[in-house]
């Protein structure tokens, strides 16, 4: 049953597309004119709609002012023609690069900014630039422009309603095409993990600000691009179409199809623009059934409409060597030997919090290959050290060096980049993504698609996606998780979700692993395998270094082990010289044998 | 599509009234005193909305975009009763405190109607469904209003309240300037006082800390997230009785702006933290009283906004706000 359930989606996912755009060619030659005129509308909101997708539903960005680049768009291509008699289509790079401009004049300042924050920057934006286009003497103040030319093409003019209805398909096609390519990208995942869990992403490697304004951007230009055709279709524009109402509006059709389904946004800009339009008989109660309908439709579906798929299909299931090659060999993941020497050097660290000096003057040092723990009571400022390693803490003072370069007030991202990831003590996965999306993220700074290849797809960027899915596979086989691939990584179980994050770290290529407490949960059996992962990992040539308060765990797998207390380090050596150091006794149980939370940890 | 034109709206010009507006060829000292005073009185509107919007948001980080909207019902809730009780030929104080008083629990409870109907299913959904919802309901009150009480302007008698004033470095400042400023000021006070004092506040601090944490504590989360309710519409329809009197005029969507800039005045004064919506309002008052009386009225919001985001530049979460530390 589930079966035939299944190929009949697949049917409907291979032929659905087809099936409506066959419908909507067919559409005009049998519906009245209002009904066409509501589906060019339907369709600008259609742009509107997937540009902003980009912003909201990938990004996670709340932008309340988006229609200002559609209005930027509208008034570049309005202007441009009528004043500077261009052709509709010798507006359109204008109109699309004022709105990229823009869409980076806002972004930039603002994108560091806490999202709420964002969005009441982003409506200020909305407002100024209409209050600015309703005032000023060259866009025509109130009334807006008159008499923008109609797009023609080969002498042929857009200027009966059909034609422009066709010519607003073909505008949507272009945008759903170029948004689906971006989705599918590098970008896009580094869009959806922002959206996730920001400050997971850029300790993994995604450069947050910089991504984020790219999101931005791309939502400009398609909302410039909606604003310009909008403008030639009514060859007429006013400011009263660029409202903050309309920003709203726009806002729904992705929240209300379902953020980050591109289906979801088409199917909401039908909804939102084509229901109060169904409604008109109920005269003056339209807006209010209008308005309690959509309540009710939140409520009911509270992920939107058409939600965006939450299982991805195995990317490393059956058949898929035909499209990827064959898996790579788990050495392929090998680092190759680099010598000898200190993998990471760390002395002088400081950081104080206020009156506490939660590290004071710690020193160690990692040599290339070993397995490296730092132990201690709680408050000792173990996560702190790795906090100010990974950029994550600014320490006061002191010198971090991996591989001989300086890690010191480098952002989080750029230390990745420099080859040193880590996993959080408590797990921070991008948890509605599937597994193997996980993994690629992780894979970001070693990735070298740029956003122009992202946007086309170029032979370099699908020869990149091809040889990151390999690795990829070859990692979840290596961390143990390649059944799971396609799942989401909230479905998979503690243990699995422990193994992915560390999965996710090593996409990094890097040269020293961090691991935060990676047993902290975990049953004695989950212990052990972790304990052989930790090694397997140490054979690829990765030097690990680890948090954990499991002494089993920690003498068991540990070359070398340093003992923090209260922010100084107390002893550093081999577990046998650790288990033998009065100092690190003293620190765990007390002189005097006190009660103490460290001491059922101690191995007896 | 969600009310066509909501800005093309005709809204009452907020630039101060035209009873204490300013005279011609008055020296520029009690120009800007006048500007400051109308500023204030504005602002203290803006500040008793703000705080709703602070409180929901540190509460359940919803934009409760209909909070606007709870403030216009709040304004024909008054207009309502002081028609009736005008009918009775009650004495005009006692009709005020009734149209307050009344208007408050009202709104208050419709609020917490809201919240329940609308927003509690939602709390563990997405966070940006629920704030759809807030549009939906926004809408619905302000299409609501228009089919109960027309599209037109509702006033509110004439001469209800006094005009007299006196005047002060040489700008006119009306008694019923000052009453409603210090009343508001009083709301304020007292709900700060409620928040820091009481064992609810103490739950409401609480749950804007950690949900989860505060539920464990046994705090009856919804509970106290249905009394912020009732605390931020009681407030806003305290403001819209008074604005309402205020400008005597009253309409369907009268609650738009005042939530836009309401909102922006909590964001100002750091959203979340309460002293800070009051001192955001009042700031955002006094601007565009400023920025009307010297520059225009056409580009208030204009330099409203400007300044906003000039602010969140430079002071990310606002003025009050305090950095949130993730913690790893």
């Amino acid at each position: 049953m589930t079966q035939r359930l299944g190929s009949a989606q697949s049917l409907l996912t291979r032929f659905g597309p087809l099936v409506v755009l066959v419908f909507a060619l067919i559409f005009p030659l049998g519906a009245n004119a209002y009904w066409v005129d509501v589906c060019i509308g339907i369709l600008t909101f259609d742009m509107l709609g997937l540009g902003l997708n980009l912003v909201v539903g990938y990004a996670g960005l709340l932008d309340l002012g988006y229609a200002a680049f559609y209005a930027i768009g509208a008034y570049t291509t309005a202007l441009l023609s009528t004043v500077g008699h261009m052709s509709f289509w010798e507006t359109l790079p204008f109109a699309v690069a004022f709105s990229a401009i823009a869409g980076v004049i806002v972004g930039y300042p603002t994108l560091r900014l806490r999202s709420d924050y964002l969005a009441i920057v982003t409506l200020g934006f909305g407002e100024i630039v209409r209050i600015t286009a309703t005032n000023l003497g060259f866009t025509g103040g109130p009334n807006g422009i008159y008499g923008i030319p109609a797009p023609s093409i080969f002498g042929y003019q857009f200027f009966s309603q059909n034609s422009q209805y066709y010519l607003a398909i073909a505008f949507v096609l272009v945008v759903l095409f170029f948004t689906r390519q971006l989705a599918h990208s590098r970008l896009g995942r580094a869009w959806l993990s922002l959206r996730e869990d920001e400050s997971a992403s850029e300790a993994v490697g995604v450069p947050s600000v910089r991504v984020k304004l790219w999101a931005y951007v791309f939502g400009a230009i398609f909302g410039g691009l909606a604003g310009a055709f909008f403008a030639a279709r009514l060859t007429a524009i006013s400011p009263d179409s660029f409202t903050y109402t309309q920003s709203i509006n726009i806002l729904m059709v992705v929240v209300l199809g379902g953020m980050a389904s591109f289906p979801g946004v088409l199917l909401g800009a039908a909804v939102v623009v084509g229901l109060p339009e169904f409604l008109r008989f109920m005269q003056l109660w339209r807006l209010f059934v209008f308005a309690v309908g959509l309540v009710v439709l939140m409520l009911v579906r509270p992920q939107g409409i058409w939600p965006a798929a939450r299982r991805k299909e195995n990317p490393f299931g059956p058949g898929s060597e035909r499209k990827l090659g064959p898996p790579l060999p788990l050495d392929a993941l090998r680092r190759p030997a680099d010598g000898g020497g200190a993998a990471l050097e760390v002395s002088g660290l400081r950081r104080r919090f206020g009156g506490v000096t939660a590290v004071d003057d710690v020193a160690f040092t990692v040599q290339r290959g070993e397995i490296c723990s730092i132990i201690g009571p709680n408050g000792a400022g173990k996560t702190t050290v790795f906090n100010c390693i990974t950029g994550v803490t600014r320490p006061d003072s002191g010198k971090v060096h991996l591989h001989d370069l300086s890690l010191f007030g480098r952002a989080p991202h750029q230390v990745v980049e420099a080859g040193l990831s880590r996993t959080f003590q408590g797990i921070r996965l991008f948890k509605n993504m599937s597994v193997y999306e996980n993994v690629l993220v992780g894979m970001y700074p070693h990735q070298r698609a740029n956003v122009l290849d992202s946007l086309v797809h170029t032979g370099r960027q699908r020869r990149e996606e091809r040889e990151s899915l390999l690795r990829c596979q070859a990692l979840l086989t290596f961390c143990g998780l390649a059944e799971q691939a396609g799942h989401r990584a909230s479905e998979l179980s503690y243990g699995d979700q422990r193994r992915l994050e560390i999965a996710r770290a090593l996409a990094a290529q890097p040269k020293v692993l961090l691991l935060d407490e990676p047993a902290a949960g975990m049953n004695p059996s989950e212990k052990q395998s972790l304990m052989g992962l930790v090694r397997r990992i140490r054979d690829l040539g990765v030097t690990v270094v680890l948090i954990d308060h499991d002494m089993n765990l920690v003498m068991g797998v540990s070359d070398h082990v340093v003992v923090l207390d209260r922010g100084r380090k107390i002893a550093d050596g081999t577990p046998q010289e650790i288990q033998a150091d009065e100092r690190v006794v003293e620190a765990y149980l007390g002189r005097d044998v006190q009660d103490d939370e460290e001491a059922s940890a101690w191995p007896s | 599509m969600g009310g066509g034109g909501r800005l093309a709206a005709h809204q009452p010009s907020l630039a101060g009234p035209r009873r204490f507006s300013d005279r011609k060829g008055a020296r520029s000292v009690s120009v800007f005193v006048q500007y400051l005073v109308n500023g204030l009185t504005i602002g203290s509107f803006y500040a008793l909305v703000a705080l709703g919007y602070t409180m929901i948001y540190g509460i359940i980080r919803l934009i409760n975009f209909a909070h606007g909207d709870l403030f216009m019902v709040g304004a024909f809730a008054g207009w309502l009763v002081v028609g009736a009780a005008a009918g009775m030929h009650l004495p005009v104080p006692v009709q005020l405190l009734l149209a307050m008083v009344i208007a408050m629990i009202a709104v208050g409870l419709l609020a917490m109607g809201i919240d329940r109907v609308a927003y509690q299913p939602l709390l563990r959904a997405p966070r940006l469904s629920i704030l759809i919802t807030a549009l939906g309901v926004s809408l619905a009150l302000e299409n609501g209003s228009m089919l109960a009480f027309g599209a037109g302007f509702d006033t509110f008698p004439a001469n209800i309240l006094p005009l007299t004033g006196f005047q002060f470095l040489g700008a006119q400042v009306g008694y019923v300037q000052v009453a409603m400023f210090i009343l508001a000021i009083a709301l304020m006070v007292a709900l700060y006082f409620f928040v820091q004092f009481t064992a609810v506040g103490t739950a409401m601090r609480a749950l804007s800390f950690d949900q989860d944490a505060a539920r464990l504590m046994g705090i009856n989360v919804e509970g106290v997230v249905l009394i912020t309710f009732l605390l931020g519409g009681s407030l806003a329809a305290a403001s819209g009785v008074m604005m309402g009197l205020y400008y005597t005029q009253i309409n369907f969507m009268m609650g738009f702006l005042m939530g836009l800039r309401a909102f922006t005045a909590a964001v100002l004064g750091g959203i979340g933290n309460i002293p800070g919506a009051m001192v955001g309002g009042l700031l955002i008052g006094v601007l565009q009283s400023l920025a009307a009386g010297y520059i225009s009225s056409q580009w208030q919001d204009v330099i409203v906004f400007a300044v906003l985001i000039l602010v969140l530049v430079f002071k990310p979460t606002g003025i009050f706000g305090e950095r949130v530390v993730e913690r790893m």
